[in-house]
C-alpha cells in the first residue's frame, strides 16, 4: 500500500529508487524488531539485598522476578527459579555479608546451587563472594566444570548506591544478541547527535519495555557518547495489568472508569496494542504512556539530573499515533526539567532499524542524508521552574514573544499555566521570555531568549510545578488533568 | 461457513487487516509441575485420555530432614522417602511424621525438601505420547489434534463433553446451570459472572469457554479456587478458556460455528498454548468468510460486518488520524473502521 502511494504521489522518485509494488521484496531492508523480556529470577538472603540487586536489574531489558527469605520459603524459590520462563538466576550479596544476610545466605547459596544443577540451560550470575563460599561448592559438587561457562560472577552489593554499571552490562550481555530495536536505536541517537551536533535524548515507550538514553555529540577527540537504560519495567503495560498498572494509569485518567473496568480495559490495549487508538482509547493509551514513563523516569534519576537536550525525541507505537500537542504534554506532564527543548517523533519508526547498520561511519551519512525527514516535528518545549510561590495562582509572571519568518506573537504567561503558541512545522523562531521575578530555564533569570522550531503541537509553554504536583484528592485532580486535556484534544472535553 | 465461501471475491486491502488465527495443530501442551509433584511418565511414552500424568502436591511446604532417606539420594530433584518405608511407596498423605517429598537442596548438613500431607492427580486431558518430562518443572504432551486458541485459560487442564447454552451474545446466568451439565465444558456466551463460575463448579461442570472474564470475576474464581484447593477434598478439574479478552463482547461467529460443530463431543482445555483441544486431527471445520471481518475494540467491539476495501487514513474521535477500511455492517451503509480495530479470520 505504502509502495503504491508513493508511486502515485511520486512517480519519478518512485522509479529513481527502483519502487514498484511487485517487487519490494527485492529492495534492501534493515530490519529491527522488540523481543519480549526474558525473566530474571533475582534472590537475595534478605529483603534488603534483593531490593538493592533489584533496583539494579529494573534498568536492564530482564523482567525481574524478586525473592527473599522474607517473602518467599524455599520451596517457593525453588519453584519460581524452575520456572520454564525463567533464563536466568541472580543471586546477590553484600560483603562482607550484612548482618541480615548471614542467617540466609548458606541456604540461598545451595538453593541456587541446586537448581543450576537442575536446570543446565540456566544462567546464573553471582554477585558478591558467592562462589567462594562452601554452600556453593558442595551443592554444585562434581558438575562445577560443566557449569563453568554459565557461571558469572559480579561486584558485590553495595550498601549506599554506587556504578551499577558493571552488573547491567553483565545483565545485558547475557541477552541473545539480536537486532533488538532498544538497542539499535541507541546507536543510532548517538551517530544522529553527532551528526546534528546537538544533545539528544531519547525515550521510547514500547509494549514490553522502555528506553530513555541521552546521547551528546563528539567534542574535540572525543566521540560521541550516550548514557542508556534499557527496561523492562517500563513497558505500557504489564503482563498482569492488575499487579502494577492500574492504579498508576488512573492516576493520569480524567474519567470515571473503577479498578476493575480500568484493569478490563488494560488488559485488553495488553492484547490488542494497535486496536482503540481514537477516541476515548486515545486518551487511555496516553494516560498509560504517561504511567509507563513515569516509570522510566523514576529508574533514570541521573539522566533527570542533567540539563535539558537540545532535542528530545518520543519513539513507540503509543506516542505515533496520537495528536502532537497530547503528546507534548504528555512528555511535558512526566518530563520535568526546566529549559527549552524541540520535541520530536521517530514517526516512521527508523531509530531501531538505522542502529543495526553495525559501522558507525557508515551510519553517518544516511543519518545526515535522512535527517530532515527522519523525525516528525512536534514544536518546542519550554518548562519554566522556580516561579516564586507569591506569583502562583493564576497571578501574571511575565510575557513571551516569538519573533520569526511570520508576523511577531506576544503572550502574557500565567503561574501554573500551560500556553500553547502555534508555529507550524519547519518554521524558527526565537522566543524572548521577559519575567517579574527570577526564575529558572536552565539558568536562574528574568530575561531569556531562546531559538524555537515549530511543529504540530508548536511551542508548549509550561508554567506548573517543577516536579508536577497534582492535587491528592481525587477529585481536584482529576478537574486538573482535564483542564489542561481540554487544551490538547481537538473537539472534545475530557 | 461452507467450503463455495472460498470463491468469493474479497476487496483489496484486506491483507492489511490483522488476521487472527483460530485453529491451531499440532498441539505441545505444557503442563507445569511444581517442585514435589512428581511425574508419572517418561519421554516418548503414550498416554490416553484420562492417563494419570503426575501427582500435584496440595498445599506444598518445606520441611527440613535430616537426611539421607531410603535410598540414601543425594541429587536435588531427587525423591526423598522417610527412612523405614519402602523407595518409592511412600505417597504423598501417607501417615508419616514427615511425608514423602522432593529433595530440594542441602544446607548444613540437612535437606529441605517439598513435601505436602496431600496430592491431586494430574490427567491426561487428551491422548498424546509425552515429549519431554523435567521434575519440578513440567511435562510437554504432544498431540496431531486440533486447537481452537483463546486468549488464556485459568485453572485448568480438564475435559469434558462440549455443550453450548446460551447463544454467542448471551450471558450464563447461575440459575441456568444445574446438575444436568455435571461433566461438560460449558459455552457461556459473551460473559459469565462469579455467582455462574461458583455454581459451575459445584454442580460438576468440567470448564466453561466465554468470550470475555474481566478481572473482577477472574479475582474472585481465583480466590474462590484457591480457597477450595486447601479444602480437605480439593476440586474436580476445572478451568475457563477466555476466548477473547476482559470487555464484554460476543463470541466470534467463526469460533461459534466450530464450537456448534463440535457441540456434544469430548474436548479438552488445556492453558499452554490456551485452547481448546479437539481429539481428531481428520475433523472438518467450518471455514469463515473470506471477507469477514470482526470489530476487536472500540465502541463498535464485536459487531462483524463484510469488507468493502480500503478507506485510506481518515480522522477519528480526539482528533486521530488512522488508516481505515470501508466494513459493511448489516444493510446499513459503509463505513470507516480504523484497521487497528479489525479483524480477519481467513
Amino acid at each position: 500500500m505504502l509502495a503504491g502511494r508513493i508511486a502515485t504521489a511520486d512517480p519519478e522518485l518512485a522509479e529513481a529508487v527502483g519502487l514498484r509494488v511487485d517487487s519490494i521484496d527485492d529492495l534492501p531492508r534493515l530490519e529491527a524488531r522488540s523481543e519480549p523480556p526474558r525473566t530474571l529470577a533475582v534472590l537475595g538472603a534478605s529483603r534488603r539485598a534483593v531490593g538493592l540487586v533489584e533496583a539494579i536489574a529494573a534498568r536492564t531489558s530482564w523482567r525481574v522476578l524478586p525473592a527473599s527469605p522474607e517473602t518467599h520459603d524455599p520451596r517457593e524459590m525453588t519453584e519460581l527459579a524452575l520456572r520454564a520462563e525463567v533464563s536466568a538466576l541472580l543471586l546477590g550479596a553484600s560483603e562482607p555479608p550484612g548482618p541480615d544476610e548471614r542467617s540466609a545466605l548458606d541456604d540461598m547459596t545451595a538453593l541456587v546451587a541446586a537448581v543450576a544443577r537442575r536446570r543446565p540451560e540456566l544462567q546464573i550470575v553471582l554477585a558478591g563472594p558467592i562462589a567462594s563460599r562452601s554452600a556453593w561448592i558442595d551443592g554444585i559438587g562434581e558438575s562445577s566444570d560443566a557449569m563453568a561457562a554459565r557461571i558469572h560472577e559480579a561486584p558485590p552489593l553495595k550498601l549506599r548506591s554506587g556504578p551499577d554499571e558493571p552488573l547491567r552490562d553483565l545483565l545485558e550481555r547475557l541477552l541473545p544478541r539480536t537486532n533488538e530495536t532498544r538497542t539499535s536505536a541507541v546507536r543510532t541517537v548517538v551517530t544522529l547527535a553527532d551528526v546534528l551536533g546537538r544533545r539528544i535524548e531519547l525515550v521510547e515507550i514500547g509494549l514490553d519495555g522502555g528506553l530513555r538514553a541521552l546521547a551528546t555529540p563528539g567534542v574535540a577527540d572525543q566521540g560521541p557518547v550516550a548514557v542508556a537504560v534499557r527496561s523492562a519495567r517500563a513497558g505500557l503495560i504489564d503482563l498482569d495489568p492488575e499487579q502494577g498498572t492500574v492504579d498508576s494509569v488512573l492516576a493520569w485518567t480524567t474519567g470515571s472508569l473503577d479498578r476493575h473496568r480500568m484493569g478490563d480495559r488494560l488488559r485488553d490495549l495488553r492484547a490488542n496494542p494497535w486496536a482503540d487508538a481514537s477516541g476515548d482509547g486515545a486518551r487511555l493509551r496516553l494516560a498509560a504512556a504517561r504511567a509507563a514513563l513515569s516509570r522510566l523516569v523514576a529508574l533514570t534519576p541521573e539522566l533527570s539530573a542533567m540539563p535539558a537536550p537540545d532535542l528530545t525525541i518520543a519513539a513507540g507505537g503509543i506516542f505515533t499515533l496520537a495528536p502532537g500537542q497530547a503528546v507534548a504534554l504528555a512528555i511535558a506532564d512526566v518530563i520535568r526539567r526546566a529549559g527549552a527543548t524541540q520535541l520530536a517523533i521517530d514517526h516512521a519508526r527508523l531509530l531501531g532499524p538505522l542502529g543495526t547498520i553495525e559501522d558507525p561511519d557508515e551510519r553517518r551519512p544516511f543519518l545526515a542524508d535522512l535527517a530532515d525527514d527522519l523525525l516528525a516535528p512536534l514544536g518546542t518545549v519550554i518548562v519554566i521552574g522556580g516561579i516564586p510561590q507569591v506569583r502562583r495562582r493564576g497571578a501574571s509572571v511575565g510575557t513571551i514573544s516569538l519573533d520569526g519568518d511570520g508576523p511577531a506573537v506576544a503572550h502574557e504567561l500565567m503561574a501554573g499555566d500551560l500556553a500553547f503558541l502555534d508555529l507550524q512545522p519547519g518554521d524558527r523562531a526565537l522566543a524572548t521570555l521577559v519575567f517579574r521575578d527570577v526564575v529558572r530555564i536552565g539558568r536562574r533569570t528574568r530575561r531569556v531568549s531562546v531559538p524555537v522550531s515549530g511543529g504540530t503541537a508548536g511551542v508548549l509553554v509550561d508554567l506548573r510545578d517543577v516536579p508536577l504536583r497534582l492535587p491528592d484528592r481525587r477529585d481536584r485532580r482529576r478537574a486538573a488533568l482535564a483542564a489542561w486535556g481540554e487544551l490538547v484534544w481537538p473537539g472534545e472535553s475530557t | 461457513m461452507s467450503r463455495q465461501v472460498e470463491t468469493i471475491a474479497v476487496a483489496p486491502g484486506i491483507g492489511l487487516v490483522p488476521r487472527r488465527e483460530v485453529v491451531a495443530g499440532p498441539i505441545d501442551a505444557w503442563f507445569p509441575l511444581a517442585p514435589g509433584d512428581r511425574a508419572f511418565v517418561s519421554v516418548g511414552q503414550a498416554v490416553v485420555r484420562g492417563a494419570p500424568l503426575a501427582e500435584r502436591l496440595r498445599e506444598p511446604r518445606t520441611v527440613v530432614v535430616a537426611g539421607p532417606g531410603a535410598r540414601d539420594p543425594d541429587r536435588p530433584g531427587d525423591r526423598w522417602t522417610p527412612p523405614g518405608t519402602t523407595a518409592g511407596a511412600a505417597q504423598a498423605g501417607d501417615r508419616a511424621e514427615v511425608p514423602a517429598g522432593e529433595l530440594l537442596f542441602r544446607a548444613g548438613g540437612r535437606w529441605r525438601i517439598a513435601a505436602a500431607d496431600s496430592s491431586e492427580p494430574l490427567d491426561a486431558p487428551f491422548p498424546g505420547i509425552v515429549r519431554e518430562v523435567r521434575d519440578g518443572i513440567g511435562i510437554k504432551l504432544q498431540s496431531p489434534a486440533k486447537g481452537i486458541l483463546g486468549t488464556e485459560v485459568l485453572a485448568g487442564p480438564t475435559s469434558g463433553r462440549l455443550h453450548i447454552v446460551t447463544g454467542p451474545d448471551g450471558e450464563l446466568r447461575a440459575s441456568q446451570v444445574d446438575v444436568g451439565a455435571s461433566g461438560a465444558i460449558l459455552v457461556a456466551g459473551a460473559r459469565i459472572d462469579a455467582e455462574a463460575l461458583t455454581r459451575a463448579r459445584a454442580v460438576g461442570v468440567r470448564g466453561v469457554i466465554v468470550a470475555a472474564l474481566g478481572i473482577k470475576e477472574r479475582h474472585d474464581f481465583l480466590a474462590s479456587e484457591r480457597r477450595g484447593r486447601a479444602g480437605v477434598h480439593g476440586l474436580p478439574p476445572f478451568g475457563i478458556l477466555v476466548l477473547d479478552g476482559a470487555s464484554r463482547r460476543p463470541i466470534a461467529s467463526p469460533v461459534m460455528a466450530l464450537l456448534e460443530a463440535l457441540e456434544g463431543r469430548v474436548v479438552a482445555i488445556v492453558g499452554e498454548p490456551p485452547c481448546l483441544v479437539v481429539d481428531d486431527p481428520d475433523l472438518e471445520l467450518p471455514q469463515p468468510r473470506p471477507d469477514l471481518v470482526r470489530v476487536r475494540s472500540g465502541p463498535l467491539a464485536g459487531a462483524e460486518g463484510t469488507w468493502l476495501g480500503l478507506a485510506g487514513p481518515r480522522r477519528f474521535p480526539a482528533g486521530v488520524t488512522l488508516e481505515a477500511g470501508l466494513v459493511r455492517f448489516g444493510e446499513r451503509a459503509p463505513i470507516a473502521v480504523p484497521l487497528g480495530d479489525l479483524e480477519r479470520f481467513a
